[in-house]
């Protein structure tokens, strides 16, 4: 008998197992963040907001105080907190669908206004809760349930590429990065800099995570890695595209 | 309120200690496939969705490098590498 074997002082250890499927990404970029509220003590002065997806099972993940908000709407509320309360640090967790789809207008211009918050997407190339629709992170030729022969580039347009676009309108100050549960060392700076940074008050901060989703992908633990490590960030590149001091990591 | 407990089973390999909950594995095998000598496989024990858990089938490979601890999305290994500094 062990209390909670690995897990971060920051989970609320009476939920879990927590709700997320066997193999998701989810998991690990939580677990990462765990580690850095840890290492950062800010778990007091800490606001968790989620979206509504798969991001939403995270309510009661953490031990801090979350809000859950309407669809794509996480940015805002979190905006809002922040201006009321300049000492709290908020943290907006999304998906893909959230972030690049309902909630994309609030992305951009949280981005433009440059909003002293943290927003993490969650990139798994599809609609996971729903049953693995084709969201705006679908590769091209990847097939799901609404586009079985292979999503068509022509028709549907290509992925979209989150950090690049917040990078392309980021005010200076801001922190852009995108990191992958392939590579967790990397993960983890991406997100303590990105942490570090809302504290210091520089600007907007973005993450986007590429993260797993087997069971809607309907890919063993060897095809999700694979999936992970080769198609995703062939076309998803790793690495920080706007930092406070403009000294980037590839 | 009195903290969960969650069930431990722990192993002993020649560079530390595999410790995994059945309470906490959901049986993804993400950390089988990421480790680098081949250390973990399949059990006959079930995991908490009633699944075979994951196992330290062949513990005596295991060089304690934390990898299965560092992907595995539930938090439930821990490595306790062994202190093999002389004193």
């Amino acid at each position: 008998m062990t209390d909670h074997l690995a897990m971060p002082k920051s989970w609320h250890v009476e939920t879990k197992p927590h709700k997320f499927c066997p193999g998701c990404g989810h998991g690990i970029a939580l677990k990462i963040l765990g580690e850095v509220i840890d290492e950062l003590n800010i778990q007091d002065r800490l606001v968790f907001g989620v979206d509504i997806g798969c991001s939403l099972l995270a309510w009661d993940f953490f031990d801090v105080d979350t809000v859950q908000t309407h669809h794509g709407r996480t940015n805002p509320v979190m905006v809002g907190m922040k201006r009321a309360n300049p000492d709290l640090l908020c943290i907006a967790y999304m998906g893909d669908g959230g972030g690049y789809a309902i909630g994309s207008q609030h992305l951009v211009n949280s981005a433009f206004r440059n909003e002293r918050i943290l927003a993490i997407v969650i990139n798994n190339c599809n609609y996971g809760m729903t049953g693995g629709q084709m969201a705006p992170t679908t590769l091209p030729g990847q097939k799901t349930e609404t586009s079985p022969y292979g999503r068509d580039a022509e028709t549907t347009g290509s992925p979209t590429l989150g950090p690049e676009m917040v990078a392309a309108i980021a005010s200076p100050g801001a922190y852009v990065a995108r990191g992958s549960i392939a590579n967790i060392k990397q993960l983890k700076r991406f997100m303590k800099k990105a942490v570090e940074n809302q504290i210091a008050g520089n600007g907007f901060s973005f993450l986007e995570v590429l993260s797993s989703c087997p069971t809607n992908w309907r890919t063993n633990a060897k095809q999700t890695w694979a999936f992970v490590e080769d198609e995703m960030s062939k076309y998803f590149k790793t690495g920080e595209l706007r930092t406070p001091d403009e000294k980037k990591e590839a | 309120m009195a903290q969960k407990k969650f069930r431990n089973l722990r192993s002993e390999g020649p560079k530390g200690w595999f410790n995994i909950s059945p309470d906490l594995c959901k049986s993804c095998g993400l950390c089988k496939e990421k480790c680098p000598t081949d250390v973990l496989d399949w059990s006959k024990e079930l995991g908490v969705y009633g699944s075979p858990m994951m196992s330290a089938a062949r513990i005596e490979q295991c060089i304690a490098c934390g990898i299965c601890e560092m992907v595995c999305p539930d938090a439930a290994i821990l490595i306790e590498k062994k202190d093999t500094k002389k004193k």
